[in-house]
């Protein structure tokens, strides 16, 4: 039974201004929301968004936040969209310097505490790498170790490249980045590289990860063969963002139906059910 | 001019009309900030069951055309986790609760109902005769007159709390099932639950949610329970009824009324906008405004034909 409210940091309904949006790729794109309110978020968290009046389609879209500053009184929000539906194609055509309604921030974040004596292992495929940059950027802020691995579909689908290695420098970390069709970085799935390092003798204390399930399995089994500390932030179809709805069940070890918008959605590997590791 | 927002759903009096339905709020608590349960007429909550139940697999929930279809397989804490962790602060807050009761046989709804005859401070209970989503129980209590009249002939000699029947939209004959529900006791209607539905991936040639089919709620439904209000109010004049199915707005509200509700739930707007029910209050409150209606109980009914 939950009880929210109590949480970590307040969520909030804010009408945010489009400040800016440029195309990350041929599907993807940035959106910076602006507001004078206040909004905090740690990586991992979430918003559900508004896109377009009207009833069709009815329900927010549950977006990854990549990254959020508060500068002279104004808060700027980051998040990046693929376009995969109606929905996501009205935000993608929605005007700059229009407003949308933001609820958030949402759900838990990936813990980015140092482990001693390592350092943390970053994993992206895809659009799954707003929370993994946001991590990456605050963990470099707080200088803490990590490498990032970067995975997309080709390179013309590899998102914000430059901050992604300005952030890995920072901390005297790699930048590791492949391609399914190897027509950039390193030839193949991001798992693969991350498993090629891992037989090489790298250590890694924490994996954080996001990506597309299939992605998500892999790396699971990886952790679990290896008994390494992973989390991932999952997605699953999301009516409400809030506990309500129970659409986006998450199933545990221990059988039950969890809520990956209050529970997640980040979990750790070890609490995950078997079907993450076929 | 002071709008009176108060009505009554047979004995019981509430501020407003304006209800959260079950399984979109929750067990009263989750959406504080937004909507804190006192301030609506009522909190209908999830479904609850003896004992907690897992659910269905997921994917339970896809999203269509001004509308949303869910299977979630009524997922529930239980009455006895509902009654010592969510009801003493629903309580104290001074929320009315109405407990939405399922079991998958009979004696499994005069448990839940049992367990709540020993708690203060609950203002009824709705019977859940029609979840599309789950193989027993249920629905098949819903579409067949005369167990449901059993059923909540049980049910009304277990409690003297108000008693609502929940009737689904997918029975053969929906008067029909109205009228077992009161001949068993009933003391209210509520219609109505969602319309099963389903939706196919045409990709990959397999129905979208794990159960195949849900239910489907949302604004698609409201043209279709407002007929439904409409006509088992034309045909059981006097019996009180809440409405829901797809209301949105305070209009949406002023037209259930109209077709013969006393009071309205609010359920996948919830999703949209974890503030609608307040929202939707004050629109009620502003159309009663500009249409001089002093007392929102003067809709109920009101509509005029031709």
């Amino acid at each position: 039974m939950t009880h929210n409210g109590g949480g970590m940091i307040a969520r909030r309904d804010l009408t945010v201004r489009i400040a800016a949006r440029t195309d990350l790729s041929p599907t993807c794109f940035r959106f910076i929301l602006e507001t004078a309110e206040e909004i905090a978020a740690v990586p991992g968290q979430f918003g559900m968004v508004t896109c377009g009046a009207g009833f069709d389609p009815l329900l927010r879209r549950a977006l990854s936040i990549a990254g959020v500053a508060r500068r002279e009184g104004v808060t700027r929000v980051e998040l990046m969209v693929k376009e995969v539906g109606r929905g996501t194609n009205l935000l993608r055509h929605a005007t700059v310097g229009s407003t949308l309604r933001l609820l958030a921030p949402l759900g838990n974040g990936f813990t980015l505490a140092p482990v001693e004596g390592t350092c943390l292992g970053l994993v992206a495929g895809g659009i799954g790498l707003p929370p993994v940059l946001f991590a990456a950027e605050r963990l470099a802020a707080r200088n803490v170790a990590f490498d990032l691995y970067v995975g997309a579909a080709s390179g013309g689908e590899l998102l914000d490249v430059e901050r992604c290695r300005a952030a890995a420098i920072a901390v005297g970390g790699d930048l590791v980045l492949t391609t399914d069709d190897g027509s950039a970085g390193e030839h193949g799935f991001v798992t693969a590289a991350l498993q090629r390092r891992l037989d090489g003798g790298q250590r890694y204390g924490r994996l954080l990860a996001c990506g597309p399930n299939p992605m998500l399995a892999a790396l699971t089994r990886l952790a679990r063969e290896r008994a390494l500390a992973a989390e991932l932030s999952l997605e699953e179809p999301m009516a409400c963002g809030v506990g309500v709805c129970l659409g986006c069940v998450v199933e545990l070890e221990d059988g039950r139906y969890v809520a990956s918008c209050k529970e997640g959605p980040v979990f750790s590997v070890d609490r995950l059910a078997a079907r993450w590791w076929p | 001019m002071s709008i009176r927002l108060d009505t009554t759903v047979g004995a019981l009096k509430l501020a407003n009309p304006v209800l959260a339905a079950s399984g979109t709020f929750g067990y009263g608590l989750d959406l504080l900030e937004f909507c804190p349960p006192e301030s609506l007429g009522a909190i209908v909550t999830k479904g609850l069951s003896p004992r907690p139940r897992r659910g269905n697999p997921t994917p339970r929930i896809v999203e269509t055309a001004a509308g949303m279809i869910n299977a979630i397989g009524l997922q529930n804490v239980g009455v006895e986790a509902f009654c010592r962790e969510a009801l003493p602060e629903l309580r104290a807050r001074g929320a009315v609760v109405v407990v939405n009761v399922f079991g998958e046989r009979m004696e499994e709804y005069l448990e839940v109902i049992g367990r709540c005859e020993g708690e203060d401070g609950l203002a009824g209970y709705e019977l859940n005769v029609s979840c599309p989503n789950v193989t027993a129980g249920g629905m098949e209590f819903g579409h067949d007159p005369a167990p449901l009249e059993r059923l909540t002939a049980m049910c009304r000699a277990a409690t003297r709390r108000p008693l609502w029947v929940k009737l689904s939209p997918n029975a053969p004959d929906l008067v029909a099932t109205a009228r077992a529900a009161l001949a068993g006791g009933a003391d209210a209607l509520t219609l109505i639950n969602t319309m099963r539905a389903m939706a196919i991936d045409a990709d990959a040639r397999r129905p979208v949610l794990a159960n195949g089919c849900g239910g489907l709620s949302g604004p698609a439904i409201k043209p279709i329970a407002l007929r439904m209000v409409w006509e088992v109010h034309k045909a059981l004049p006097g019996v009180p009824i809440v409405g829901i199915g797809g209301i949105e707005t305070g209009r949406d509200v002023v037209e259930f009324l109209l077709a013969g509700a006393s009071a309205v739930q609010i359920g996948t707007a919830i999703f949209r906008d974890p503030v609608a029910p307040l929202r939707i209050v004050a629109e009620l409150e502003s159309f009663c405004e500009e249409h001089e209606v002093a007392h929102v109980a003067e809709l109920t009914g009101g509509l005029q034909w031709r």
